[in-house]
Formats: structure tokens, C-alpha cells, sequence
């Protein structure tokens, strides 16, 4: 009894000193500053740990994670530098004729592939084929009906035949969907050699890719073809970037506060603040384009009523769910046609909208909609006010969004509206299953261009002769797409920001969408690494001019 | 002569009564079958699982590949029908499927362009290192902590059987961000993206060890004490034999029995169920490669994927059942 006496203390002694051991540790935190020296010294080489969030499955493709990617390893015939202006890259001038249909680019000399086949002509009017015939969904997507030849004149000019005028042609090719890439690659290399390490003329080369770990970018050292607007000519200061893929919000930014990456990608809006005041760079770009908002089915169902769309709008205080949820780091849109950071864009279709409950109400009742079951919820001959509200989570729409959109689901609530809000996985979103006319009463998510000629692809009719699914209000409109039209040929600058405001307005006017907030790319850098920039065709990370310091 | 002849009848009878394949060569040909049943039942049901997905499959290929979510018009599918067969009727896609199967080939990723059998050699091994460190793990905090407490006096069994309880319903995700935040960021002591170092491997194998080791643990815990208390275990004591040799050497064998029935499951369970642990920690894997092909209906990837699982839980249940002869051998003749 004694024995088993000892032995009980002796053991109860031991797990008590294992407890308080674990208690002590996690008492400690890193510390100290992260600022590099006055005066610190630039350094050669080096390798960038950059975590990313999403991986694509390859390098080029129709997405913006795939853009970010084919940046580094791809050149574009153009850039846009921060005053929105077009600059030279693979391409030194371009030039529109008078009625606007051929343009003319002319290439830098002596630029070549990584695979030795010379930047020329001929394999420009190759690479637009390419595009145009899937080769990039998005690409494809942005010269339908507009495109039709492109043609080498000699090893230097190249010549692209459009359909219809488009002023805004130079602007939209600064996107990364339109890299170019070795015409001999496209042509000899198997289609899975294409996907995992394209050929172009870019910065860097794709290393090796361990696939749901990290793609290495290699450093181009015959690299002569930075954009106009990159701050330095010649290869990249970094020998390496490692692009790894850290899909955890908490694990990217704890790999940059403990050192293991030098930057990383999509901060949460609930660390943003913590992580300026550490010391880290911090860089935000609000994508142009259709920014997150929501568009409702004016084809089937509720909302084909423009005073049901109007009730659900004035039930939400929009401005107030952004602002909490994002807390100040999220820019609240109004404007459900393109962000602010667009080109035309319209105040005043930010502005339609603002939350009236009172309005709402009245709305509804006057709809018809005056009966209230136990919920709450408005009931109209026995049919409940319901709202089918399906979004892509961890995809289109991340966790800060999701956060967002419940706060709708709430605020719709209090004028009487169901919203069933149904977070779907990634593969039901891209089968279609929500995506026709039966499949949702409001559908959300964004689309990045560089202008407001977005509005041409998610506002055009969809017509048996030329189908357009990317209209995801089904609003078949002749008015609003000769609107759209007329801007995207307009010659005047003026002239066709006032067309392309028109638009929005309209399309405020019957509340055929609204804005709920603007996309962001941010990054956050550890200032030890200097240059790190946001090119301003799509926020995408730029680490051509990066350069560590000590 | 005579001798032979006279001993022939016997050997005569002795080959009619036994049958054409040894009993030991049966029982591997039995399982062998039922292995390969198995695995048909698996590929086949993971097949039909894609095929009942709802929406259309080269419209998710398609938008997959742009970031898309839209319907798509009959023209833009074509080609994508065209390249993988998707217009022929389920039957005709089922037998091309099996047979790639029985020729070993698991055929081409829609989304990576690449042979399936690349993508999963190329992650296997991190998903395999993972499982066995986890395992291991998982064994040495069990083992010691059942040793240490179980039955001991009442407040040290209460406590013991308390932590098994509770580490065994410890959802991994907040286990993981917790160890990462102390050990990883707070102490520093293991890189934070664990990748596939060495050291890399120990917070995510924790992660998935320390409920395993609760949940083996509050099996073993029973069968520990009611050993104790056998008549075998009191002469022991009596030879003098010591307290945690007892335990160690007598009493465990005894208990552990329940523990590598379900080792043999959590094999199976880790490989597919590791992909919190890998996006955490940013560790590669099949878990990964399962969920996002399932994301893009990446039909190959996830048969294939699914076919491996199903493989390793045979083999798995296989090690299993040769463990439990070692471990006890009044089980090798029943």
C-alpha cells in the first residue's frame, strides 16, 4: 500500500511538471525588429519565398491565378504602368488605322524565347491564333467578335485585322492572358510539357514544380525585355523565386512573421492592421473590372420584378457590412457594373442605392408581399419570399467575402426576404449546376479587366445566333449592349468613358446589379526585400526588380 | 518393396482427403480474390460517384480551366467531348475505364495533361512518410501514457482516461494551428511550412498522432486494467518482477490487441484524410491531390486516388491480421 502510495505521487509529480512545461513554452513569442539597418546594402542574388494561396493546374491559362503565374515566365506585347497609360514591351510602337480596324505592332529587335527561337512577327499572329482558338479560355473570351487575322509583314510587324473598331484593343492585351509564347513550343512540345513550364521570353523560366508545394521561377540571365515600365533593365536581381503554395490564411502569415517567407499573398483583412505595425511593406491593389457583386435573375423568378430587385437592394445596408467585416482594408463598391478603380467609372451608379428599410417595405407590400409567416419571412399566397443565393466558396468568393455575404443574408431578413445563402464546392460551381437560369435567384462574383469594356462580355444578350453565359443576369437587352457597343468603338476618350458610365447607370437604374465590395490583391513584404511591385493590368506580384538588402 | 506397398494405401487416403491447394496457399489465393474484389468494388464506385456529380462535366472542365463558373455553349464542349470521350455512353466509358485499369493505366489528368501514375507516385511518398511517422507517434504517446496511468490510483486514472477522452475529439485543424502557433512561430522550434524536411514532418504527424494516440488509448486503457488484475499478472508480481516491467512486458501485450485493429484503419483513414494536416503545414499528398482533382471532377485522378486507398487498407487489414499471430500466438492454429 505504501509502494503503490509512492508511486502514485511520484507519477502525479511527473504529469504536473510535463503540464507546466507546455504552459511555459507556449508563454513565449518571437520578438524583435524586423527593419533591416539604416543604410543596409543591396545584395546579389538570392532566393524570394513568396507564399501564395491558390495553385493552379498550369502555369498559362484563363485564370487570374494563372495570370499571376505566366507573368513571371511571359512577355506581352504591351504593359500598363500605374497612370493607366499603355507602355512598350515585346512590342516598341503600335498604331491603330484611321478607321480602327487593323493595327500594327512593331517589335523590339534581338528578343528571343528561352528556347533560342528568335521574338518575331510570325510568331506573334501565331500566339493570337492560339488564344482566339481556346489556347487561353480568358483571351479567347476578350477577342470574340472582334478578332479575326493576325498576319506577319516582315520578321518585325505584325498586323491584327479586327471586325469592328476597338479603341481599347492595346489595353486589354496588357492582361497576362495574352503572354507570348515560343511558337516552336506550342508547336513541337506535348501539350502536358506547355502546361507545367511554358516557353516564353519573360524574367524568369519554371524550375521544377513540386506539385502542392512549390513552383521555382528561375532566373532568365539573357532576360533584355522588361516592360517600359519595370524600374530596372537586364535580368532579375534574384537568382530564385519560390512560389509556394500556402492555401492557410494562418500559415502564410505566420510564415512571414517567422521569417520563412519573404512575402506573401492575400493577407486577411483581421491581420492587415497587426502586420503594418510589425514593419512589414504592405501592398493593395484594387483589381478594375466587374468587382464583387452581386447580379440577379431577371429571366425566372422573383427578381424578373424590378421592384423585388429594388425592395432586396434598399434592405441592405451595404456600406456597413464591408466596413465591419473588412475593417477598412475592403473598399465597399456600390457600383455593380466595374469597380472604382476603372476607367468611366460612374459615381452616380455607385451611389443609386443606399439602405432604406422604410423603402424596401413598401416595396414589398406594394408587391403584393404584405402577409408574415412565424420567421418573419413575407409570405405571398402561401409562398414564402425565398431567395436562392449560391456562391463559390474558397475560390470567387474567399472567407472575408463569405463573411459578407451572410451579413446580406441578415440584413435582407428585416425587410422579409429568405435568403438561402448555399456555399457550394468548387466542382458544382464550375459543372454549370448553378449556373442557368434555374440555378440561383442572385449570383455573385467578380471578373478583372483593365477597362469597363468588361461590360461588352457580362451585359451582351445572349441570342441563340451568338450566345453569351456570361450574362448571369440573363438581361437580354438591345438598348444596354448598343450602349456598350457604341463605347467599346468609341474613337474619343471622353466620349466613351460618358458611353460607358451611361451603362452603369443603366444598369443601376434597374437594379439589375449592385456592388457589395471591390476584389483586392494584396501582398505583404518583409522589408528586407526591396522593389516588389503590383503590375496594373491585375495586381500580380512582380519580382523582376525585387532585390534583398542587408 | 513390400514395405512401400504396404505403406501406399495410407499416403493414397491422405491425398483424397487433402484438397488441390495447401491451406495456407488457399488462404492467400482467398485473399488475393477478395483483395481484387475489393478494388473493383472501389474504382467502380468512385466512378459512378463522378458520373452521378451533378452538373455536366466538360462544362466543369472547361470553367476549371479559366476560373469560371457559366454555362457553356454546345461548340465550346465539343472539343473537350471529343478528347475525352465524354459523348460516348456511361457503359462504353466504364469499360474503357476498367480496362485501362486492368493494363494498368489510370489514365491522363483533365486538368494537368498528365499521366495519373505521375501524380500519384510523385505524392505518394510524402503521404506514406506522414502515415508511418504518425503511427509511431502515435504508439509511443499512447504506450506511455497508458502505462503511465492506468490503473494507478483513482485521481491519476480519472486523469488518464480524461486526457484519452479528450485528445481523442481534438478536431486536428485547431490542433494543428495551435502547435503551429506555439512550437512553429512562438518557439521556433520547427519550420512553419513544414514541406518535406525532416523537420518538417513532426508537427504535422502530431497533429494527426495525438488524437489517434487518445482514441487507441481509451481502447487499450480497459483491456490494460483488467490484465492487471489477472491471476498470471499477480504471479508475476510474486516472482518479483517490477512494476513497469509488469506493465511493460506482460500486461500490454494483452491490451494492445484493439490498438492494432485500429492502427490498421487509421493506415487507411491518414492517407485520405490527411489534407488538413498537408494545407496547414503545406505539405504535399495524396489528400491534397484527392481534394482538389474531386474540385475540378478530375474523374482519373480521384479513381486512381481512391483505387490507392483502397489498396493500402488491404494491405493494411492484411499486416494487421499477420501482427495479431505475432502478438498472439494462440491465434496462428484458430
Amino acid at each position: 500500500m505504501t509502494l503503490m502510495h509512492k508511486h502514485t505521487l511520484k507519477t502525479a509529480q511527473l504529469i504536473a511538471a510535463g503540464v507546466a512545461a507546455m504552459l511555459a513554452l507556449s508563454g513565449c513569442s518571437a520578438g524583435g525588429s524586423i527593419q533591416p539597418e539604416a543604410g543596409a546594402k543591396q545584395v546579389k542574388g538570392g532566393t524570394v519565398s513568396y507564399g501564395h494561396q491558390q495553385e493552379p493546374a498550369c502555369v498559362f491559362g484563363g485564370w487570374i491565378e494563372q495570370a499571376y503565374l505566366s507573368y513571371q515566365v511571359l512577355d506581352n506585347l504591351v504593359s500598363l504602368d500605374d497612370n493607366h497609360t499603355i507602355v512598350p514591351w515585346l512590342a516598341e510602337t503600335w498604331q491603330a488605322s484611321d478607321d480602327q480596324l487593323t493595327w500594327t505592332f512593331t517589335l523590339k529587335e534581338g528578343v528571343s524565347f528561352t528556347d533560342g527561337t528568335p521574338v518575331n512577327a510570325e510568331a506573334i499572329a501565331y500566339n493570337f491564333d492560339y488564344w482566339a482558338a481556346g489556347g487561353n479560355s480568358t483571351a479567347a473570351v476578350w477577342l470574340g467578335g472582334y478578332y479575326e487575322s493576325a498576319e506577319a509583314l516582315d520578321e518585325l510587324t505584325v498586323q491584327v485585322n479586327l471586325a469592328k473598331p476597338y479603341p481599347l484593343f492595346a489595353e486589354n492585351l496588357t492582361q497576362a492572358y495574352f503572354g507570348i509564347q515560343s511558337k516552336q513550343a506550342l508547336e513541337t512540345r506535348t501539350e502536358e510539357e506547355n502546361c507545367a513550364s511554358p516557353i516564353g521570353s519573360g524574367a524568369f523560366t519554371v524550375g521544377e514544380w513540386n506539385r502542392g508545394e512549390n513552383i521555382e521561377l528561375l532566373r532568365n540571365d539573357d532576360y533584355t525585355s522588361p516592360p517600359a515600365n519595370a524600374r530596372h533593365d537586364g535580368a532579375a536581381y534574384v537568382e530564385k523565386v519560390d512560389w509556394k503554395f500556402i492555401s492557410d490564411a494562418t500559415t502564410r502569415v505566420s510564415a512571414l512573421r517567422a521569417g520563412e517567407a519573404d512575402a506573401i499573398y492575400d493577407v486577411p483583412a483581421i491581420e492587415w492592421a497587426g502586420i503594418g505595425e510589425q514593419g512589414y511593406d504592405q501592398l493593395k491593389y484594387v483589381t478594375p473590372g466587374r468587382p464583387q457583386q452581386i447580379s440577379f435573375n431577371t429571366a425566372r423568378g422573383i427578381f424578373t420584378d424590378e421592384n423585388l430587385r429594388k425592395a432586396f437592394v434598399y434592405s441592405l445596408d451595404r456600406e456597413s457590412i464591408v466596413d465591419t467585416i473588412g475593417k477598412g482594408v475592403i473598399p465597399y463598391e456600390g457600383n455593380g457594373a466595374v469597380s472604382r478603380t476603372t476607367p468611366g467609372y460612374s459615381e452616380k451608379a455607385a451611389d443609386a442605392y443606399s439602405f432604406d428599410l422604410e423603402k424596401a417595405n413598401q416595396l414589398l407590400d406594394a408587391a403584393g408581399w404584405t402577409e408574415r409567416d412565424d420567421d418573419g419571412y413575407r409570405v405571398k399566397d402561401g409562398k414564402r419570399l425565398d431567395v436562392l443565393f449560391p456562391y463559390s466558396g474558397g475560390t470567387i468568393i474567399n472567407a472575408d467575402g463569405a463573411s459578407i455575404l451572410q451579413g446580406v443574408q441578415q440584413q435582407a431578413k428585416a425587410a422579409g426576404f429568405n435568403v438561402d445563402l448555399i456555399p457550394i464546392p468548387p466542382s458544382a460551381a464550375a459543372s454549370g449546376k448553378y449556373s442557368g437560369v434555374d440555378g440561383y435567384d442572385i449570383s455573385v462574383g467578380y471578373w478583372t479587366s483593365v477597362n469597363a469594356g468588361i461590360q461588352y462580355i457580362n451585359w451582351r444578350q445572349n441570342l441563340p445566333e451568338s450566345p453569351n453565359n456570361w450574362n448571369s443576369a440573363f438581361y437580354n437587352d438591345p438598348q444596354l449592349e448598343d450602349i456598350i457597343v457604341r463605347a467599346n468603338s468609341a474613337a474619343d476618350l471622353d466620349e466613351q468613358n460618358a458611353l460607358y458610365a451611361e451603362a452603369q447607370e443603366y444598369i443601376a437604374d434597374r437594379a439589375l446589379s449592385v456592388g457589395l465590395y471591390d476584389r483586392l490583391s494584396t501582398l505583404a513584404v518583409n522589408p528586407h526585400l526591396k522593389d516588389v511591385w503590383q503590375e496594373s493590368a491585375q495586381g500580380g506580384p512582380v519580382f523582376h526588380d525585387a532585390y534583398f538588402v542587408e | 518393396m513390400t514395405r512401400t506397398l504396404s505403406s501406399r494405401p495410407a499416403d493414397a487416403a491422405t491425398a483424397a482427403r487433402r484438397p488441390i491447394l495447401s491451406p495456407r496457399v488457399r488462404r492467400i489465393v482467398e485473399k488475393l480474390v477478395a483483395a481484387a474484389v475489393v478494388l473493383w468494388g472501389a474504382a467502380t464506385a468512385a466512378f459512378l460517384a463522378q458520373i452521378a456529380l451533378p452538373g455536366d462535366r466538360a462544362t466543369t472542365i472547361l470553367n476549371v480551366r479559366s476560373g469560371q463558373t457559366q454555362l457553356r455553349t454546345p461548340e465550346e464542349l465539343a472539343s473537350i467531348n471529343a478528347e475525352y470521350g465524354l459523348q460516348n455512353p456511361i457503359l462504353v466509358q466504364y469499360l474503357d475505364y476498367v480496362g485501362g485499369l486492368l493494363r494498368g493505366d489510370l489514365g491522363v489528368s483533365y486538368q494537368q495533361h498528365r499521366p495519373v501514375w505521375g501524380i500519384i507516385s510523385e505524392q505518394v511518398g510524402a503521404t506514406l512518410t506522414l502515415t508511418a511517422v504518425t503511427l509511431v507517434l502515435a504508439w509511443v504517446l499512447m504506450i506511455f501514457w497508458v502505462t503511465l496511468t492506468a490503473g494507478r490510483g483513482t485521481k491519476i486514472r480519472a486523469l488518464g482516461s480524461g486526457v484519452d477522452t479528450v485528445t481523442a475529439g481534438l478536431p486536428p485543424y485547431w490542433l494543428g494551428i495551435l502547435l503551429l502557433l506555439v512550437f512553429a512561430l512562438g518557439l521556433g522550434w520547427f519550420p512553419v511550412i513544414g514541406g518535406t524536411g525532416v523537420d518538417g514532418i513532426v508537427l504535422p504527424a502530431l497533429t494527426l498522432a495525438i488524437p489517434l494516440a487518445g482514441f487507441m488509448g481509451q481502447a487499450t486503457r480497459t483491456e490494460f486494467e483488467r490484465s492487471l488484475t489477472a491471476p498470471f499478472i499477480i504471479t508475476a508480481r510474486m516472482r518479483g518482477m517490477s512494476d513497469l516491467n509488469i506493465r511493460l512486458r506482460h500486461v500490454l501485450r494483452h491490451a494492445i490487441l484493439p490498438a492494432v485493429t485500429l492502427s490498421g484503419w487509421a493506415i487507411g483513414a491518414t492517407i485520405s484524410g490527411a489534407v488538413i494536416v498537408e494545407s496547414l503545414f503545406t505539405r504535399p499528398g495524396i489528400g491534397s491531390v484527392l481534394i482538389t482533382a474531386v474540385d475540378s471532377q478530375d474523374l482519373p485522378v480521384v479513381t486512381g486516388v481512391v483505387v490507392l486507398v483502397a489498396a493500402t487498407y488491404v494491405v493494411a487489414n492484411l499486416l494487421v491480421d499477420l501482427a495479431y499471430t505475432v502478438i498472439d500466438p494462440r491465434m496462428r492454429n484458430s
